[in-house]
């Protein structure tokens, strides 16, 4: 009788896992591509909060900072964090100008390779549409909630680093809601945004530092 | 004349680089305490998160310094930046130094030589007494660290942790500062190098 209950509860919670998330057919990857793509290409500009998460096995609670992010297309982003310290960054061509709590720095990405790749995940994880990026296998998964894209690393030196990308995107307007970033050891950060304000006029003003 | 000048000159400097700056004009003094704690990362159940400030040779960055007791001697010392990347991930275990990892840029040997042993001291919880000194209102207990000599800072009467200078026989080469407001955690924790431009500033995430 035990050993029954027991099979039961495997069966009802292995068919509530597949439940939760499957792969993508072919057909629905296309549609589900060419919706986000399409999205992407009417922002002009997004405003909205955001919370991050760093998950680290060993410790008790995760790292949990916040803030508010700004894009405008093509490619200005500010990252502002204000919680529970003031940091921003502004991703503005080959640069990162960089506001620590009143220190400010600038960062010439030109020269190095992963930190360029690194950062054009960063600006375009947030338009979502980053799919025909020829350094990333992907993957694709859907669920009642959400539908998701999986992108592993091609390359050995930037699979050093992280181990996958997965962003998530709600499935009426296709925006992308969460980022989360799996390092090799699993340990992993996970930025999920809120209050999202789309196509509101942005003044290029602060972008600067 | 000339000679004269040269020879005090050289004296003096002969003379100042024999003693040692920390201990000069204190008393030496009879002491019971075997050993001296730091309190600062000694409790298992505290995620300890600080906000790091980095100023090296003039350029500055950021990030966040994470450190856990995870074992009765074991410490690991994280470091990200504010996205969360990992620069270094390194583990304690007596002498024994574990690195995790650490990103290619900083996978220099004297980077991390210098990282190992700032973070080494800093979670270090007791180290046995060699000494004593007294001034005005603090206790200077001297311990051994390999070839070189530590010198905790405890406020007479909190006997709260206020200090730490690592030095050789001669010469001061780090001090630690800490900031404390609540017991044995430090709200604010300054390094400073003497012998190069690098100083780190932490300052623990406020309670939300």
């Amino acid at each position: 009788m035990r050993n029954y209950f027991l099979l039961l509860f495997l069966i009802v919670i292995s068919s509530s896992i597949q439940a939760q998330e499957t792969a993508m057919s072919a057909s629905e990857i296309n549609s589900f591509k060419e919706k986000v793509i399409a999205t992407a290409k009417t922002t002009k500009t997004i405003k909205t909060d955001f919370v991050q998460y760093k998950h680290l096995v060993f410790l008790a609670d995760d790292v949990k900072t916040s803030g508010k992010m700004v894009f405008k297309a093509p490619n200005l982003v500010k990252w502002e964090y204000t919680n529970p310290y003031k940091y921003s960054v502004i991703f503005k061509e080959d640069q990162l100008l960089i506001n620590d709590g009143g220190t400010k720095s600038k960062v010439d990405i030109g020269n190095s390779k992963l930190f360029k790749k690194l950062n054009q995940l960063i600006v375009n994880s947030v338009k979502g549409n980053m799919f025909n990026d020829a350094d990333f296998t992907v993957y694709f998964f859907k669920s009642l909630k959400y539908n998701k894209a999986v992108f592993v690393p091609k390359d050995k030196k930037i699979a050093g680093y992280i181990a996958s990308f997965e962003l998530l995107f709600n499935k009426d307007d296709a925006q992308v809601y969460e980022v989360k970033m799996v390092e090799p050891s699993q340990d992993f950060t996970q930025i999920i945004f809120s209050d999202r304000v789309l196509n509101n006029t942005v003044n290029d003003s602060i972008f600067s530092n | 004349m000339i000679r004269f000048l040269a020879i005090s000159f050289l004296s003096i400097f002969g003379l100042a680089s024999c003693s040692l700056k920390t201990t000069e004009g204190l008393r030496q003094v009879h002491f019971n305490k075997v050993e001296v704690e730091n309190p600062y990362f000694s409790n298992s159940e505290i995620d300890y998160v600080y906000k790091a400030k980095i100023e090296v040779y003039g350029k500055n960055f950021g990030g966040i310094l994470i450190l856990k007791k995870i074992g009765p001697e074991n410490h690991r010392v994280v470091f990200t930046t504010e996205f969360g990347s990992k620069l270094f991930d390194f583990e304690f275990e007596g002498d024994t130094f574990t690195k995790h990892f650490i990103a290619e840029d900083l996978d220099k040997k004297f980077i991390v030589n210098i990282l190992k042993d700032d973070f080494k001291l800093l979670v270090n919880e007791s180290a046995e007494v060699l000494a004593v000194y007294e001034s005005k209102n603090e206790r200077i207990y001297k311990t051994q660290s390999d070839e070189r000599f530590n010198f905790y800072f405890l406020e007479d009467r909190s006997e709260k942790l206020k200090k730490i200078i690592n030095t050789t026989k001669t010469k001061e080469k780090l001090e630690i500062d800490f900031i404390s407001s609540e017991d044995n955690i430090a709200d604010i924790i300054a390094i400073k190098h003497n012998n190069i431009k690098l100083t780190i500033d932490l300052e623990k995430f406020k309670k939300e």
